[in-house]
């Protein structure tokens, strides 16, 4: 009956204009399943926003959400489409897809997103009604309106709502140590820091530091905690006091040159060879280590910032 | 002026008949009367073009990216009070001069100062030698002063702007206020001190300033650091669409703390955006 149904819709339908063939995807994803090599390149770079909780989201549904997606853009693009010249017959394809399945390359992207959420706060997660599934966090990489399109027909059809997702202070904050902490194991090449004075005109300070320099003084504020122990170094166990000493050691050194107070201003910016991440949501990440903390810090940020 | 356009202005003064060059010229009215009569329509095309080209960038200084240096010598000649354009197109033995990317030079007579524009590090040394000869100097060196604008250069360094010195003796007004508002005298202070630092009105508009730090670590709390014997390497980029400016501000309203330290005031009083610090000296 299903197919039936197909048949006659096809029909009906207009005829198909040339559209660039898109591949986007939507990942459920938890840490067991984080042994898949490439596909996390997919995450590499794109704006966040934070999605409110999706009602009725079922993740065995996902070959009919990739239909039903798919036929939404092409209904909304056919409005505003000019008329192609010899156009060939293409349609979007779309295909949500779930980590766990290796895909092939797609001819060409031109647009993908993921929904995610990393060791969310479980008191949260339980207290949401039975039928909300909690992915609070989205990146969107490729074309606006494809990213207008996609968010419009996820709220539509799961009830739930999109904003921007501004990575405070304090996560950049906690990045910065990560990275630093990173340059362990990879090498970082530097970390870079960009404050704004808010002085007229707005003053732009971007703070630059040596790699194994920065990481001395990373251990140095890890080191004065009298109870860490050797092993703990290895493990991404971080007190964000040791955050807040190592930030106020950096911006002490700044003062003494220059007698400014970095903290008057807004950290804007934080990035190394690992990756980069501004206050206006948009992130990349250039290297999968430590991927699982960024997402947890990224998903935590996103609970935060739900109205809800 | 970018490529694009020199070669757009190039295509078309090709086009354009060489009967009818002038008048174009004159309707456009882009350039004044007298310039118009200063370029040789006799010419071939191709000097017209790099004629026009001259005088744009002449009328347009504040593009493309600037770089002082200083002329050192015993003998100071002293000149009218005009800057000397200079245009220079490099060809070498297989090639005729490329007049698309010219390097440009400024020379203000009566200062040691030089602005270069577009000179690739193969002919740099050339260049350099040349002006140090032709002007009878006994060496040139960097002035570590770069920036968008060769009129905030220039202001910059001939302290053409407002000047504000300290007043030799106190009012008894000034008296007065530090006995009843405190806070008030310690706002107007830094105002004065911003004002002494940076100067006073209309700044010249440099868009940055570049400090590499080879100190060692200073930090109050953190011994580790401290006691290190490694100098902490970093690198602090200032940048602002006006930075004297910017930095004004800052000491006004207290962000920097006034008196103002010499790393920032070096900017306007050695005119230089570009510094090394070590521990022992603010080295050239």
């Amino acid at each position: 009956w299903n197919a039936e149904r197909r048949r006659r819709r096809r029909r009906r339908r207009r005829p198909r204009r040339r559209l660039v063939s898109s591949f986007c995807y939507c990942l459920l994803f938890s840490s067991e399943l984080w042994s898949v090599n490439r596909a996390w390149r997919g995450l590499a770079k794109g704006t966040l926003s934070y999605v409110t909780p999706l009602y009725q989201f079922r993740h065995t549904q996902l070959k009919s959400y990739s239909r039903q997606l798919s036929a939404f853009i092409a209904a909304e693009k056919q409005e505003g489409l000019a008329v192609e010249v010899g156009g060939l017959q293409n349609t979007f394809k779309v295909s949500f897809s779930v980590l766990r399945f290796r895909q092939e390359d797609p001819p060409k992207t031109v647009w993908c997103g993921w929904l995610s959420c990393i060791n969310g706060n479980p008191e949260y997660l339980q207290s949401l009604p039975k039928d909300f599934t909690c992915l609070p966090l989205f990146c969107s990489k490729g074309a606006e309106d494809l990213s207008s399109l996609v968010k419009s027909w996820l709220q539509r059809t799961f009830d739930c709502c999109f904003g921007p997702l501004d990575i405070n202070q304090t996560t950049l904050q906690w990045l910065a140590a990560l990275w630093t902490n990173c340059h362990m194991e990879t090498n970082i090449q530097n970390l870079k820091m960009i404050w704004t004075l808010p002085v007229l005109p707005p003053l732009q300070v971007t703070y630059t530091v040596d790699s194994d320099d920065v990481l001395d003084l990373w251990r140095s504020t890890r080191e004065s905690s009298a109870e860490k122990s050797r092993e703990a170094e290895d493990e991404v166990c971080i007190d964000f006091s040791e955050v807040t000493r190592f930030m106020q050691g950096l911006m002490s050194h700044f003062y003494r040159h220059f007698r400014v107070d970095l903290s008057a201003g807004e950290l804007n910016q934080v990035s190394s060879a690992l990756g980069s991440a501004k206050v206006n949501g948009k992130i990349k990440i250039s290297s999968s280590r430590y991927l699982i903390s960024i997402f947890s810090l990224l998903t935590e940020c996103a609970l935060l910032k739900m109205p809800i | 002026m970018d490529n694009s356009a020199k070669h757009l202005l190039q295509r078309l003064v090709r086009r354009i008949p060489v009967s009818m060059l002038k008048s174009t010229l004159d309707k456009w009215e882009r350039l004044t009367a007298e310039k118009r009569k200063s370029l040789d329509f006799t010419q071939s095309k191709w000097i017209i073009t790099q004629e026009l080209v001259a005088l744009y960038i002449t009328e347009n200084p504040n593009q493309g990216m600037w770089h002082t240096f200083q002329l050192v010598s015993v003998k100071i000649k002293k000149h009218t009070d005009q800057a000397v354009w200079i245009r220079v197109a490099w060809g070498d033995g297989l090639s005729s001069p490329n007049h698309l990317k010219a390097t440009y030079v400024v020379l203000y007579l009566q200062t040691p100062y030089v602005f270069v524009n577009a000179l690739s590090s193969k002919h740099k040394p050339l260049l350099l030698q040349a002006l140090t000869l032709s002007t009878r100097h006994q060496q040139i060196k960097a002035a570590n002063l770069s920036g968008q604008k060769l009129t905030a250069l220039r202001d910059l360094l001939m302290r053409q702007y407002q000047q504000v010195f300290p007043p030799k003796y106190p009012s008894p007004l000034a008296e007065k206020l530090r006995v009843e508002k405190v806070q008030a005298e310690a706002s107007a202070n830094r105002h004065r001190m911003a004002r002494e630092t940076f100067g006073d009105g209309m700044l010249p508009a440099l868009q940055s300033a570049v400090f590499k730090l080879e100190t060692k670590f200073k930090g109050p709390t953190n011994e580790a650091m401290t006691q290190r014997d490694e100098p902490f390497i970093c690198s602090v980029k200032f940048s602002s669409s006006n930075l004297l400016e910017s930095l004004r501000h800052c000491a006004s309203s207290g962000i920097a703390s006034t008196p103002v330290t010499p790393m920032l005031s070096s900017i306007p009083l050695k005119g230089r955006n570009y510094f090394v610090i070590t521990d022992n000296v603010l080295t050239a």
